[in-house]
């Protein structure tokens, strides 16, 4: 079985957001990077998939060089080898188109990918993908098993989940808990550095998206806890300084 | 994620100030790379978060116990030791033959350090990778065999054993005794007290280390050989058996409660074997080699500890609104201000990051010494081992003793919610204060610094030291803003040689009392001196940094330079009131006699 993991090379959750260049630039300056938390999800089933089935998983991550250390971590996590499409990834129809693009020179069994990166969450990349190739998708995948041919999986709906079975290949976007997160070992990491990462230029994509300015949502208020029993100080306070009743 | 140590600080360090790539040009550590260095503490930091951290308050509140000679350890840490084990943590540093992938000893401190401030309850690990490190390097090809891959898997776990009820600090004092059989092992019978992890069931096995005297051996220190005593040993048939190794006693200790501390009973049926390690009698210079990467490992922990009580007192005080600025107290109809405004409050703050990232730069600094005095050969590593050798102690005794203040520090931040149950900082002062005790208090690291460390070779370890910081200044002086800080460390170091050749004399007379009676003055003054040294460094890297980035603004590196300032004019003054009293010819302590203490 022959299985694309897509990563997205994503800000720490903790680390702190501005802007640069008249808010027209992210400040990378000081910030970790991490691999998306819903990638890491993908990854890790895909490692446990593997394992089970044999096969390869390959992973691929549309971004520039800065990219190379999660790309790197995913192949000491158990991916065989790595692809990185060489270009800054504009939005979501961009990245989409070029993930297509790979995904249609060889033939993998299953694409998997988090449910949406955390940093711009747009969550319709995986969707896109299917588009783009034809096949289907589906998203947000809980629990995913391989028998033979057939995926059988169990996505999250409104009130509940839904267990589905559909015949690979398909595009799946993954949350928690398909597995759990898995942390390189040091013989992973070592081998990690023999593994091949492949550097390929990115296809051109028309219509992309032009970036105007970013903006930080306002600061959250102060918290203050007002004792049960005093209700009406409560309401006093909605009305006067929150002004909201 | 993590809210115990700063990453950020931690990869200046590594990257910014140790240039901790540079390792990798060596040989012995070309398969590394900074990808690799990342990944590792990345791996680190998962485990600390998922296995360690969220268990710091639980493993403290549910202690060992000892039942019918059995003792349970907390459930979570079998499921820590396990992850690490397979993780290939433990011997990370190990050579490649011994099943370890050669890690700098730089990372892997920082690794310590991660796992420390996470939860320095479990402290299971350094033994094991301490006692599986003294086996690979003097241990018979058997033993290592034998024991380390089960000690590196994490299943089996391994102690030092050296304490004995009348032979704590006095080593020369042990009376375990080792009696030789005829196919070659020893039949051992003793006491040992304090032994760290000494008997637990997370574990398949435990291995200990440990000191004693074969039968015969001469007295004093000359007649003390090591040994591998295993709980359980390996029988002829493959199978093992109990090794009269008896938990006898626990210790309810104020802090540190993850780990027992276990008082154990050897050959008390006749029936305990242990296996000698390298040749008869040379017991303490192998157990020294562990003792000295254990002593920067306890320095570790009082930094890791008081990293962690840093970072919870300043999230505290940033929201913790209480009273009105000093210059506001009349406007009472004004909202309270964040504590954090408080200049008190800053100092405060700001004394325990100074303690905390100069403690972690000095402790880097002796790890990156240990990882080339390994690869380098001739006069540059002797070089290298003396001045590690010289700021061993120091790196102990720093971190440990200004990291109890340090966390008293940040529990005053609290006030009286510091001292309760609700906040971390009441287990983390509790859990600290061990730390200027373990492995040498810090009254035998004073005298082991001034004593032996400032006149080997007659004083080239600090010959070396002083041209290591000339460096430092000569680089400082480069820039403006650092100028007066070099010009002031300058002269700190003058007033270290100034103490040093006004004691000497004492030693040279044969009057060792006199000339050591306030070797943890020296220490103290000496320790302040060296981590003003490496705050100096912190401050190059960082205007480096800033003059790189030009108009984009980074708060890290003003916090930096802020803070080394801080040091300077909070801390390194207290240098002169120390010389003061080192230099003073009233020798109170000498000629008290013990009638008059009352």
């Amino acid at each position: 079985m022959k299985i694309l993991v897509c990563i997205s090379n994503v800000p720490d959750t903790t680390a702190k957001i501005s802007f640069t260049d008249n808010d027209t630039k992210f400040n990378k300056t000081g910030v970790q990077f991490i691999i998306g938390p819903y990638d890491d999800y993908a990854l890790a089933r895909a490692v446990e998939l593997k394992e089970q089935h044999g096969g390869t998983v390959t992973v691929l991550n549309v971004g520039e060089s800065e990219s190379d250390p999660q790309l790197r971590k995913a192949l000491a996590i158990g991916a065989d080898d790595a692809i990185r499409v060489n270009t800054e990834p504009t939005d979501s129809y961009f990245v989409a188109a070029q993930i297509a693009h790979i995904a249609s020179q060889n033939s993998y069994d299953l694409i998997l990918m988090g449910r949406e990166s955390i940093d711009f969450n747009s969550g319709v990349v995986h969707g896109l993908v299917g588009e783009m190739l034809g096949i289907a998708s589906y998203s947000p995948v809980m629990k995913l098993d391989i028998t033979g041919n057939e995926a059988k999986f169990a996505r999250e709906i409104d009130g509940g989940k839904e267990h589905l079975s559909a015949a690979l290949p398909l595009v799946l976007g993954c949350q928690e808990p398909i597995a759990e997160w898995k942390i390189p070992n040091m013989r992973g990491i070592m081998t990690a550095r023999t593994k091949s990462l492949a550097v390929v230029e990115p296809v051109s994509v028309d219509d992309s998206t032009v970036l105007e300015k970013y903006a930080l949502p306002a600061p959250k208020g102060s918290c203050r806890m007002i004792p049960a029993e005093e209700a009406e100080q409560l309401i006093a306070l909605l009305k006067t300084e929150a002004k909201v009743l | 994620m993590a809210t115990y140590f700063s990453r950020r600080n931690l990869d200046f360090l590594l990257y910014e100030v140790f240039h901790a790539t540079e390792l990798t040009k060596y040989p012995y550590f070309e398969a590394h790379d900074r990808e690799t260095f990342d990944m590792v503490l990345d791996s680190a930091t998962h485990i600390a978060d998922t296995l360690m951290y969220p268990y710091y308050r639980d493993v403290d509140r549910n202690q060992p116990e000892l039942k019918a000679g059995k003792v349970t350890v907390h459930p979570k840490i079998k499921e820590f030791l396990t992850a690490v084990g397979d993780a290939g943590l433990i011997g990370a540093s190990f050579p490649f033959e011994q099943g370890g992938q050669q890690l700098p000893e730089l990372i892997g401190s920082c690794m310590g350090f991660i796992k420390m401030a996470a939860n320095n309850g479990m402290m299971y690990i350094g033994l094991t990778s301490g006692a599986a490190n003294l086996i690979t390097t003097f241990g018979s090809e058997n033993l290592i065999s034998t024991y380390v891959p089960h000690l590196l898997s994490g299943k089996w776990q391994g102690t030092m054993a050296l304490t004995e009820p009348q032979a704590g600090s006095s080593l020369s004092d042990i009376t375990t005794s080792a009696e030789p059989l005829e196919n070659g092992s020893y039949l051992i019978k003793g006491q040992k007290v304090f032994i760290s992890a000494g008997d637990h069931d997370a574990v398949d096995n435990v291995v200990h280390l440990m000191l004693a005297r074969i039968k015969g051996a001469p007295k004093g220190t000359k007649g003390i050989s090591l040994f591998v005593v295993p709980k359980s040993r390996l029988t002829d048939d493959g199978t093992f058996v109990d090794n009269d190794v008896a938990s006898t006693g626990i210790y309810h200790k104020l802090g540190q409660r993850g780990t027992p501390a276990m008082h154990l009973t050897m050959g008390e049926e006749d029936n305990c074997y242990g296996w000698l390690v390298g040749e008869p009698n040379r017991g303490l210079n192998y157990m020294f080699q562990m003792m000295n990467e254990a002593r920067i490992g306890v320095g570790m922990t009082g930094a890791a500890i008081a990293s962690a009580a840093y970072y919870a007192s300043l999230e505290y005080a940033k929201e913790r609104p209480q009273s009105r600025r000093l210059n506001e107290k009349n406007l009472l109809d004004s909202p309270q201000t964040m504590i954090i405004n408080h200049p008190d409050v800053k100092r405060m703050l700001l004394f325990q990051k100074a303690v905390v990232e100069g403690s972690l730069s000095l402790l880097m600094e002796c790890a990156r010494l240990s990882d080339l005095v390994h690869v380098t050969e001739g006069e540059e590593k002797e070089n290298y081992e003396l001045l590690l050798d010289l700021l061993t102690p120091v790196a102990k005794t720093f971190p440990t003793e200004m990291g109890v203040r340090a966390v008293s520090e940040g529990l005053q931040v609290l006030g009286g919610y510091g001292f309760t149950e609700d906040f971390p900082l009441e287990q983390m002062y509790r859990d600290i204060r061990i730390t200027p005790i373990y492995e040498g208090t810090t009254g035998i690291q004073s005298q082991d610094l001034l004593g032996r460390k400032m006149t080997i070779k007659n004083g080239k370890a600090p010959r070396l030291l002083f041209a290591e910081i000339a460096k430092t200044l000569e680089e400082a002086q480069t820039y403006d803003e650092l100028k007066p800080y070099a010009e002031r460390l300058r002269k700190e170091t003058g007033r270290i040689q100034e103490v040093t050749a006004s004691l000497l004399p004492f030693a040279m007379q044969g009057n060792i009392e006199r000339f050591l009676m306030d070797a943890t003055l020296y220490m103290e003054m000496f320790g302040i001196v060296t981590v003003a040294w490496q705050w100096l460094k912190q401050g190059i890297a960082a205007k480096k940094a800033q003059l790189t980035l030009g108009d984009t603004e980074d708060a890290f590196y003003e916090s930096k330079l802020h803070t080394m300032k801080f040091y300077f004019h909070y801390e390194v003054p207290k240098t002169k009131g120390l010389a003061t009293r080192l230099l003073d010819t009233e020798v109170l302590t000498l000629e008290t006699g013990k009638e008059v203490i009352l």
